[in-house]
């Protein structure tokens, strides 16, 4: 491990398919908290990092099921429970015209955990980021491509990772400062 | 748009093969002899139990047809790129519509010269009996059917079933047609010449395939009414089209013919449309259920309430669990929708209850005096014959066309898009 300061190294690439073998070269040795900044999305490039599946789905479904049950329950309350009262000669609880109501809650609340939960798992908001000290990763949104390692990943060590990221073909490997 | 290549080589498919023409063979043989044993079954068997049996097995190939021919326009008109590859099968599955035609009428011309009570649609013959309120009485003396007469004669029946399957056969043949012709000459005008006919092919076949399902099913029962009927055979026919094209394409990929073409990425697309179409199906048939259980007025409850009678029963919380929940927790998850054995599995368990769902909608419509379903559920031999006959048929004409043509639209301006496609 390097000195405190030290938020990660980063390195730069010129063309799509430089920083994709690149980062499946850094996945083969092993790293976890890295990241690869490209300006549009690179097909291929969450197996290149050994990204699995997004977890989102599963806040999706959370968000689902609380609709659902919610709306069934909170419509047994108010009808059945709370206040009680014949509408239409209908029961006092059926989950024939609860449904309605339940089945727009299920999209209304699957809609709101699948946004958290992107939020959450993309750890958004997030208005600074320490590679942006560096001018030069404004071309990240251009031409260039970056692959970043940081320094809290346990295999990271200032020297072997930098020696590492020159040998897979980065260029103008900085020491990002956190 | 010049032509080029030799006319021998039919579209210069290379496709063409003695097994293939064989099995069309065959399909043709197995297809003209079940036809014939269900026609044999109407004129000596139970006459009405084998005519709304072979309309279940008749309307269960049609809705794959349709769902695909709906398919195929939605591509064109969205010029979707992804889904280039899987029309080409799509488009020779609408080679089924003149024959289904064909058998359709034969239904018909025997509804119409059935003796009394013999026929599918009771209304054909004002000797026939319906049950009011609780009493028999013949289609002569029923107020219901006097009011409904100038929709409902067998002459303007006719007139409109043939114009439905003008509508049908007229631009699915336009299309593939087009679709064919840019295989040889490459010419991007057939593309534009695609889309605008989807345009309005879209819109007439919405309105061909809702009055389908009313004039042919609900009209079984023609007391009985319900604005949401034409939607549900929308909807149940794009769950069987795309559960038909996932069973085809993975078929072809078996073959050799699609390998390296038909790859995860489409399968996993198709896969999440068949989880719409779930959604879509088990919204339109509980919304159709919510609305007639709220109103709670007798002209419309008997309908389901003649459903929950007996087998029926059985039959309709069948149809909820197997044909939405099973379906629709089974499609949420990705890995089901990427992995071949599983979407044929799931593709196989949706095409069987869509055809539990036409039996649920049309079997029980035969009324016994005291107004409740003369038939229980049940699967007669006759079925099993009609179901082969025009299934038989349909897989005659597909491969008749398919044998002549490229597996694929090669020429396509969306086809690179299509065999690149990702996830």
């Amino acid at each position: 491990m390097s000195d405190e300061n030290t938020y990660g190294l980063m390195a730069s690439f010129d063309t799509p398919g430089e920083v994709m073998h690149a980062a499946e070269k850094v996945r083969d040795e092993g790293f976890k908290h890295w990241d690869v900044i490209t300006p549009f999305p690179v097909h291929g490039m969450n197996e290149a990092m050994g990204i699995s599946r997004s977890r989102v789905p599963v806040f999706t479904l959370l968000g689902g099921a609380a609709g659902f049950f919610g709306g069934m329950l909170m419509i047994w309350y108010m009808n059945a429970y709370d206040y009680p009262i014949v509408v239409g000669g209908k029961p006092m609880f059926s989950p024939m015209y609860a449904f309605p109501v339940s089945y727009e809650l299920t999209i209304l609340l699957a809609a709101f955990g699948a946004i958290i939960g992107m939020f959450i798992l993309n750890r958004l908001p997030m208005h600074y980021h320490p590679a942006m000290k560096h001018d030069a990763v404004d071309r990240a949104s251009n031409d260039r491509f970056y692959i970043i390692i940081e320094s809290s990943d346990p295999r990271f060590d200032e020297k072997t990772t930098t020696a590492l990221m020159e040998k897979i073909g980065g260029s103008d490997v900085t020491r990002i400062e956190d | 748009m010049s032509t080029s290549g030799s006319t021998e080589n039919r579209g210069g498919g290379a496709a063409v093969t003695p097994a293939g023409e064989g099995f069309a063979a065959k399909a043709l043989v197995v297809g003209g002899a079940g036809l014939l044993l269900t026609l044999l079954g109407l004129l000596t068997g139970d006459s009405p139990r084998v005519g709304l049996g072979a309309l279940v097995g008749l309307t269960f190939w049609l809705s794959i047809g349709l769902g695909m021919w709906f398919l195929i326009m939605l591509f064109h008109l969205f010029d979707a790129g992804w889904g280039t590859v899987t029309r080409r099968p799509m488009e020779h599955a609408t080679t089924m519509f003149p024959w289904i035609a064909g058998i359709f009428f034969i239904l018909v011309i025997y509804s119409l010269l059935a003796g009394t009570d013999q026929g599918l649609w009771k209304w054909m013959n004002t000797e026939n009996t319906v049950v009011i309120a609780g009493e028999t009485a013949t289609v002569e003396d029923d107020v219901l059917y006097h009011h409904k007469s100038a929709y409902l004669n067998n002459t303007f029946f006719i007139l409109r079933s043939l114009l439905y399957f003008g509508i049908f056969i007229g631009v699915a043949t336009v299309l593939r047609r087009a679709s064919f012709s840019q295989d040889r000459d490459g010419d991007g005008a057939w593309t534009t010449v695609c889309r605008k006919w989807s345009a309005a092919g879209v819109i007439l076949g919405a309105l061909a395939a809702t009055f389908v399902a009313l004039d042919w099913i609900m009209t079984l029962e023609f007391h009985w009414f319900s604005t949401m009927f034409g939607v549900w055979f929308f909807s149940a026919s794009m769950r069987a089209a795309l559960a038909g094209t996932i069973l085809l394409c993975l078929l072809l990929v078996h073959l050799g013919v699609f390998r390296g073409i038909f790859k995860q990425a489409h399968l996993y697309e198709l896969g999440r449309l068949s989880l719409a179409f779930t959604v879509f199906w088990a919204y339109i048939s509980f919304s159709q259920y919510f609305l007639i259980w709220n109103a709670n007025i007798p002209e419309v409850t008997y309908w389901y309430v003649n459903r929950e009678h007996e087998h029926w029963w059985w039959v309709g919380l069948a149809l909820l669990f197997g044909h939405f929940f099973v379906p629709f927790l089974f499609l949420l998850f990705y890995q089901n929708k990427i992995r071949p054995g599983r979407m044929i599995f799931i593709s196989a368990w949706i095409l069987g209850f869509h055809l539990l769902d036409l039996y649920f909608n049309i079997l029980p419509s035969k009324q016994a005096a005291s107004g409740l379903p003369y038939y229980n559920f049940g699967i007669a031999f006759w079925d099993v014959a009609a179901f082969v006959g025009v299934g038989g048929i349909c897989v005659w004409a597909f491969l008749n066309s398919y044998l002549g043509q490229k597996p694929i639209p090669v020429r396509d301006p969306r086809i690179l898009e299509s065999l690149h496609h990702h996830e």
